[in-house]
């Protein structure tokens, strides 16, 4: 085999690959999602409850994702530039959440914040309720994104060094311009990839949020869980697919987005050296 | 700006990397430190910049006390062995950090990096970003963000390790050029003999963490103070026993006196030739010489040759 043949085979067998587990899939949800005409996905879509569902994911995902990301670039900047007695066990604990099923960080939280568990009773006699509400469906979907952002910057800082800080601190700066103008420019393409898993997996988690949240249409069923239940409960596949194909957009958006601005800032030299 | 230091000490767990030293560094020097690699000459200069803590010991520049002070309001130029450029900034940015973060008025920090933009000689670069520079202009323009500040010290972590051959010396040279003109104490981090004793009117010879001599480098060559430093500035060989400077033996024609030997082998490094000579009683001490003594001498591999130290 000469050597144009193998790179083209080996090309076709990659596109092959990613076509039967990706492309065939997601391709054949869009072509059912729209496959009675637009006006039909559209009805699907704006359904109260599917309107209710896509709020729900989106205000929790405009809490834990800004939280996990200041949480995530701060625990990274600890552990890369402080050397400290537990530093590895700390970076072991961030990744705990994804590594364990979800549906074990549901049932832990159950356990934590129900009212047989002493938190949860605590809380319940001072008129909180986390469970089967959307706090409890914030702090899981916090729970099971909470690495990503971590695990993103952290290579990212530890490869660019100390030595941009130390000179910026020799030039005089403070702890907060050095953060803002010298550190997070350094490390921006790692903040924004973490960000872009962090939403993913913010809009997408399931089986954690689905343990805790109860399962209350209109109240506490974020995009998936309705996806799911008009799937499994309702036997409404079109509505199923409508809301699979809103949920596969915001994510594929998100993805197209980093890497274009990734390519553009390439053109510019400016992250080479 | 005069720099003393009294008692400094940085450990690392057990091992001391900086061990108890003390010294002055005269007003407007341009002193080397040099040592070779694990000697400790890196972590000295980042005790005095205050990038590390010492553990014991003070650093006091200029009459003041600074080892408690942050190094942001030390006030001393540092520049980084692979130069630390903020690769998201253009050079012109890079320059004026030091002078946006002091607040300068936008007109001030123009003329200011123009004016250093031409000292260092980056004419036509000041939109360039640090990726789109070669090295010997990466290391300028670091020179010149640490100078915009005015610093009252410039410290250089191996300023020329990263560069080839060529660019090295030449920037060797304008280093030196640089430091007649604007007078500021400079203290420089190196390895290599040559260049310590190219570049620097003083020298600091660092060894396992200690000083083991500082002084003008013509002193430290000619009176070394141990035999570490003997063996570090310049080249030694055995003879009679003791170690001893090549180009202070000579050969000779064999009975004139002197002892007797062999031509072991020649070397012919264009304007320097060494010969190394077997003697009788099992050494090989060499010679250095010029290429004219060795033509005169008129001798190859195994012919018979007398050695003596020169008078």
């Amino acid at each position: 085999m000469n050597h144009t043949t193998r790179k083209w085979s080996l090309r076709l067998l990659v596109t092959l690959y990613l076509g039967l587990l990706v492309g065939l899939p997601v391709g054949y949800l869009f072509i059912k999602a729209f496959g009675n005409g637009f006006h039909a996905f559209w009805v699907e879509v704006t359904k109260p409850d599917a309107i209710a569902a896509l709020k729900l994911s989106a205000e929790v995902a405009l809490i834990a994702v800004p939280v996990n990301t200041v949480v995530g670039i701060g625990a990274a900047l600890v552990l890369a530039r402080r050397k400290f007695f537990g530093s590895r066990s700390l970076t072991l604990a961030f990744d705990i959440p994804v590594a364990v099923s979800p549906i074990i960080i549901g049932v832990a939280l159950i356990l934590a914040y129900s009212r047989i568990g002493w938190f949860g009773s605590w809380l319940s006699t001072h008129g909180i309720q986390v469970l089967f509400s959307p706090i409890g469906i914030v702090l899981a979907t916090m729970a099971v994104s909470l690495p990503y952002v971590l695990r993103s910057v952290l290579p990212v800082l530890i490869e660019v060094g100390k030595d941009q800080e130390d000179a910026a601190r020799t030039l005089g700066a403070g702890p907060f311009r050095t953060f803002w103008q010298v550190t997070l420019p350094a490390i921006r393409w790692g903040v924004l990839y973490g960000v872009t898993l962090t939403i993913a997996r913010t809009l997408g988690e399931f089986g954690a949020v689905l343990v805790v949240s109860g399962n209350i249409t209109g109240k506490t069923q974020t995009l998936p869980i309705y996806i799911f239940d008009a799937w499994d409960q309702n036997f409404d596949t079109i509505g199923a697919f409508a809301g699979a194909v809103v949920l596969a957009s915001i994510s594929i958006v998100a993805l197209i987005i980093l890497s274009t601005l990734r390519a553009r800032e390439r053109k510019l030299h400016v992250d080479l050296a | 700006m005069s720099i003393s230091l009294s008692h400094l000490t940085k450990r690392y767990g057990k091992d001391a990397v900086v061990d108890d030293v003390t010294v002055e560094i005269p007003e407007s020097s341009l002193t080397a430190v040099l040592g070779p690699s694990g000697s400790g000459k890196s972590t000295l200069l980042k005790l005095i910049a205050g990038l590390e803590r010492p553990d014991e010991g003070r650093v006091v520049i200029e009459g003041d006390d600074v080892t408690d002070v942050d190094p942001r309001h030390r006030d001393i130029g540092f520049c980084f062995q692979h130069y630390a450029p903020f690769r998201h900034m253009n050079v012109a940015r890079n320059i004026g950090f030091g002078l946006r973060v002091r607040k300068q008025p936008k007109d001030i920090i123009d003329a200011k990096v123009a004016e250093l933009i031409e000292l260092v000689r980056l004419d036509g670069k000041a939109k360039s970003y640090p990726a789109q520079l070669s090295g010997g202009e990466r290391q300028r323009m670091a020179l010149a963000r640490a100078l915009a500040i005015e610093p009252r010290v410039l410290l250089l972590d191996e300023p020329f390790g990263a560069l080839d051959a060529l660019v090295r010396t030449e920037l060797r040279q304008w280093v030196k050029e640089l430091h007649r003109q604007i007078k500021v104490t400079t203290i420089l981090v190196t390895h290599d003999q040559d260049e310590a004793m190219e570049v620097a009117d003083q020298l600091l010879i660092m060894h396992e963490g200690r000083i083991e001599q500082s002084g003008e480098p013509t002193e430290l060559y000619e009176r070394p103070a141990t035999e570490f430093v003997h063996g570090f500035l310049g080249p030694t060989t055995m003879f009679k026993g003791v170690s001893v400077r090549p180009h202070d033996l000579e050969l000779v024609k064999p009975s004139e006196g002197a002892i007797e030997g062999t031509v072991q082998s020649v070397m012919e490094l264009g304007f320097e030739v060494q010969v190394t000579v077997a003697l009788s009683d099992g050494s090989t001490p060499w010679v250095q010489m010029s290429r004219n003594e060795f033509r005169n001498l008129d001798v190859d591999v195994n012919s018979p040759v007398s050695i003596r130290e020169r008078v």
